[in-house]
């Protein structure tokens, strides 16, 4: 049970890491991407949009993941 | 424009026959896209805006005529993905929400990377010459697969229940990761998604399948993404011969998907390693003399 309070935290703090990434894409140009971010490029005005989509749709999966491993546990068939 | 002018009503309707065929067909259809040309001594700039506007119309004609082809299994299968939203499990005996989320998994790994590398990887292999190489490596792949397959009874007489009962999620995710070779002129999209499908355990028909239904929202999605391009200022010139490809590439596209799903009932991809390792092998050494 412990376990998968755990995972289901870590998953809902993956997917809003991710979320907030995919709008740093959306709104900072390459050259103003933090160093470490996969596309920064210094002096490109270029938006990195489709990274952007992918850090969204990755984000929605950790959410998507969440939600089914945080639901009502089935009662174990008794044999 | 003048680069637009180079693809021609007749080449335009070359391009989208070809198109629809090769993108379902485990031939490659990119592959083909970028050896056909050189073939021909069509002298079209693979990179050039133009031609990638171009392509993605015979993309989406070919990603809507894959979905109105599944249609009811779309319906079927977002329906069952409302299902398990709702009840917040993915019911055991609920074969279309497990195939929906599947998919969903399925996708991620060719999403991903199309997303982050596609327009690097196109650059860096948009040659004739490596992808005639790599259309005999996406031969071995196909033998490969066949000769791997891990044969497994076959006892639901629905296909999607067949599916997902063999189909694990790390294995979707797995044969996701396998359709994403196809980023790489050469290899075969469905290609790869049906060896990666045998390699899982489905059976050829199965596999077909699958493969169809995952390649349905990735080329959709990837052609949707280029839209803007074709109705913007690098797509004029091109609107005219992409409309005549798109309806080309839709007509092939269908007989493609019917052909194909009836021909993996019975039959194997290996016609279609070997017609690939040999079409590779003749372009490398026509290219290279």
């Amino acid at each position: 049970m412990r376990n998968d309070r755990l995972l289901v935290t870590l998953a809902i703090l993956a997917g809003l890491v991710l979320i907030v990434i995919a709008v740093i894409y959306w709104v900072e140009p390459a050259k103003s991407l933090p160093g470490f971010f996969p596309g920064h490029q210094a002096g490109s005005g270029h938006h990195h949009a489709k990274h952007g989509i992918a850090a969204f749709f990755v984000g929605l999966a950790c959410f998507a993941f969440a939600w089914f491993r945080s639901g009502p546990k089935r009662a174990t068939p008794v044999t | 424009m003048i680069l637009a002018a180079l693809i021609s009503y007749p080449r335009a309707i070359v391009l989208g026959l070809l198109q629809g065929v090769s993108e379902l067909f485990p031939i490659s259809s990119l592959g083909h896209t970028v050896i056909l040309p050189k073939l021909l001594g069509w002298n079209i700039h693979q990179n050039g805006d133009y031609f990638l506007s171009f392509l993605v119309a015979t993309h989406l004609a070919t990603a809507i005529v894959l979905f109105c082809f599944f249609w009811r299994d779309w319906v079927r299968i977002l329906k069952g993905i409302g299902r398990s939203l709702r009840d917040r499990e993915i019911g055991d005996t609920d074969a279309d929400a497990k195939l929906g989320w599947l998919l969903v998994v399925g996708t991620i790994p060719a999403g991903i990377l199309g997303l982050l590398l596609q327009d690097t990887l196109r650059k860096a292999f948009a040659s004739g010459s490596i992808a005639a190489g790599f259309l005999i490596a996406n031969g071995f792949l196909l033998y490969g697969a066949e000769l791997l397959r891990r044969r497994a009874p076959q006892t639901d007489a629905d296909d999607d229940v067949r599916i997902a009962r063999r189909v694990s999620f790390p294995a979707s995710f797995l044969v996701g990761a396998f359709q994403s070779l196809a980023l790489i002129p050469g290899f075969s999209r469905s290609g790869a998604a049906m060896g990666g499908g045998l390699f899982v355990g489905l059976s050829n028909k199965d596999a077909a399948r699958f493969a169809f239904l995952l390649a349905t929202p990735i080329i959709g999605a990837a052609a949707l993404l280029k839209l803007p391009q074709l109705f913007g200022p690098t797509g004029d010139g091109v609107r005219g011969p992409a409309l005549v490809a798109s309806l080309c590439s839709a007509a092939t596209a269908y007989l493609a998907v019917k052909f194909l799903m009836r021909y993996f009932e019975t039959k194997t991809l290996t016609p279609f390693a070997i017609y690939c390792f040999c079409a590779g092998l003749a372009c490398t050494i026509w290219f290279a003399v």
